[in-house]
């Protein structure tokens, strides 16, 4: 019953000298735009995009246990909604509908969590391995009906995204964009943090860990399922939207493609799932292979990546987050946490005083 | 309104390809039905057969029918390693590590058919000459009765095997109680290695068919995996008729979809037939009383 424990994470954001590294990477990311090149900044920003999909992703399977192989969906529809709205003549839409990006990525967000709030007392009636296949049919469904729709998305050809933000010479359109995924991924992770930390969290975990005992205890695993699942998908489509509004040109076929699943998928098993601090560890590790790999072994950049998730789900479930509490946050934490590994019996902790 | 010569064609192209779906469905369903399981992979696995006998194709001209069988052989070889040296490490540990494996075994299998092959399809042909069989209102070509004839044979041995033989018969029995079985003195360890070789082999065998009639590339494992799984929700986990069935049904509706609402929906109509099936009737069209849970 690993959900009647305080996990030694959740002290995580209350221990005051990894607030202080987290303000200093938040104020070292603020500077990225103003100090580094153009492609660095979006390489970067690419890594904020990351931490949004893994943390949404891992919502949904780490903390409520529904391993869906959804997620692309959420992240193209919230793209092609913001898209639509900030650029409507190129879909046929009236210009009068036009929004500012800002409103346009939120809107792409809401669109996305609607459609989240739509299908999910549907498809939750699926479960486990039902649940997984029936998420990644539905995306395909959704990718192949947004190829034929060309008049709305582009077809094949896609769609080209107007937007202009510049402030001047020295601060880009990218650059603003940055700033706006920066905030949009704090907001992300402070949100995650409060569900997880809340009632809403160990309602979530309970289900993950024993449906029906859940449910045997007042814990209604239906609402729960669906407070994971629209807000996991708000934030995908609200990544989905920034990213189309940094690279100005998105298509169906990549992005509503089943690649950003895998990535969300990754990102979250490098980490750790089911960790809160895992995602944000992952995407930073994910960024650093998905480039650096790319740059030294080419093409096989996916083999060691698939290689690494199944040989990490074996050997190392808990991720880098579980490597990291056992060199770490013991540190971190003056010793105070690393007395109760966390899969072990409270009782045993005390008697050990 | 459609020409009805061309319905009754779809109906019949239909039928002949459900034969080929309901291979690729066998072997995912019986490790589903005995391991519970969803080879994630399944899809690539049929991707990666069908590359084997394209490239013995092309290589020496041998006939896909005859390559098949290395390609069998080869994915029967990737399922026992598959489970000896990784699955074996996460069954029965919950739902999310063997999904997880299995979802980077596809990765890597999609990386390497890339590699290997390149990012454009190939395809095979029969490679033996002859005319197919005028039925008077369709046309049966003789790549399609060829694969089809083919696919009912492997449906028909893969039953007789487990209806027949010692381990088929071990096999059933650990689908039905697996401690049970234990202690009638079955090796299940040994058993679910058999099973798992035995569903990848079937994968592979469906990708060799599949490559006499369709191009192939390397991204094709996603969307076989779907119409797979489709198949199995159709006919019901561990039913062996109710999956040549399902492969029929999805087989034709594919193919009046196509020809109703153009090409772009085939694999909406049968994405959309699953998922129906899979929310309003989850135990499948045709569940066997006694089929797997």
């Amino acid at each position: 019953m690993s959900f009647l424990e305080r996990h030694p994470e959740e002290a995580l954001f209350a221990n005051r000298r990894l607030q202080a590294v987290i303000g200093v990477v938040v104020l070292a990311l603020l500077t990225v735009p103003f100090v580094t090149t153009d492609s660095l900044t979006g390489l970067i920003l690419t890594g904020l995009v990351f931490v949004m999909l893994g943390v949404s992703w891992n919502l949904l399977a780490g903390y409520a246990g529904q391993i869906s192989l959804g997620h692309a969906a959420f992240f193209g529809m919230g793209a092609f909604v913001a898209a639509w709205l900030t650029t409507p003549s190129a879909a046929g839409f009236p210009a009068s509908i036009q929004l500012p990006i800002l409103v346009a990525v939120v809107f792409g967000g809401l669109a996305a969590a609607l459609i989240a709030l739509l299908i999910g007392p549907v498809i939750f009636r699926l479960s486990g391995h039902y649940f997984a296949i029936g998420t990644l049919a539905l995306a395909a469904i959704i990718e192949l009906l947004m190829l034929d729709q060309r008049s709305l998305t582009g077809g094949s050809t896609g769609y080209y995204v107007q937007g202009d933000l510049s402030i001047n010479e020295f601060v880009s359109h990218g650059d603003v964009m940055f700033l706006l995924t920066l905030v949009a991924t704090i907001v992300t992770v402070a949100v995650t943090y409060r569900i997880v930390q809340g009632s809403g969290g160990l309602a979530m975990k309970a289900i993950h860990d024993d449906e029906e005992a859940a449910s045997s205890l007042g814990v209604n695993p239906l609402k729960y399922k669906m407070y994971a699942f629209v807000v996991s998908s708000f934030f995908a489509g609200l990544a989905g939207g920034l990213y189309g509004h940094y690279t100005l040109y998105i298509n169906p076929e990549s992005t509503l493609a089943v690649t950003w699943t895998i990535d969300s998928l990754v990102i979250v098993i490098l980490g750790g799932m089911g960790t809160f601090a895992g995602p944000i560890l992952g995407a930073a590790l994910f960024l650093i292979l998905d480039t650096g790999l790319a740059a030294v072994v080419g093409g096989i950049a996916t083999t060691i990546e698939g290689a690494l998730i199944i040989l990490i789900i074996i050997y190392l479930p808990q991720g880098l987050y579980g490597l990291a509490e056992d060199y770490l946050i013991k540190d971190v934490d003056g010793g105070k946490t690393s007395e109760a590994p966390h899969s072990a019996d409270p009782k045993a902790v005390t008697e050990e005083d | 309104m459609v020409a009805g010569e061309l319905v009754s064609q779809s109906i019949v192209n239909g039928i002949l390809l459900g034969g080929i779906y309901a291979v690729a469905a066998l072997g995912l369903s019986l490790v589903f039905g005995i391991m519970d399981i969803v080879n994630l992979a399944h899809g690539h696995m049929l991707m990666v057969g069908a590359y084997v006998a394209i490239l013995v194709f092309a290589a020496t001209g041998i006939t896909p029918l005859l390559g098949m069988f290395i390609a069998m052989g080869l994915l029967f070889v990737l399922g026992i390693v598959l489970q000896k040296m990784l699955l074996k490490h996460v069954v029965g540990e919950g739902i999310e590590q063997p999904i997880i494996v299995l979802f980077g075994l596809a990765l890597i299998l999609q990386n390497i058919g890339q590699q290997v092959l390149g990012g454009d399809s190939r395809t095979a042909d029969l490679g033996i000459p002859g005319d197919g069989i005028d039925l008077g209102f369709a046309f049966m070509s003789l790549p399609r009765t060829v694969t089809f004839v083919v696919a009912v044979i492997l449906i028909g041995a893969t039953w007789a095997f487990l209806q027949y033989t010692k381990t088929g018969q071990a096999i059933r029995a650990t689908a039905q109680n697996e401690t049970a079985a234990r202690y009638m003195g079955i090796d299940t360890d040994r058993i679910y290695t058999i099973t798992l070789g035995l569903g990848t082999a079937l994968a592979g065998a469906a990708g060799a068919l599949l490559s006499m009639l369709f191009p192939i590339d390397p991204y094709v494992g996603w969307s076989y995996l779907l119409k797979a799984f489709a198949v199995v929700v159709l006919g019901g986990v561990g039913s062996i008729l109710g999956t040549l069935v399902g492969g029929v049904i999805l087989g034709v509706s594919e193919n009046l979809g196509a020809l109703y609402l153009g090409g772009g929906y085939r694999n909406v109509v049968s994405l959309l037939i699953f998922l129906g099936v899979l929310l309003l009737k989850p135990e499948g069209l045709f569940a066997s009383g006694g089929s797997a849970e």
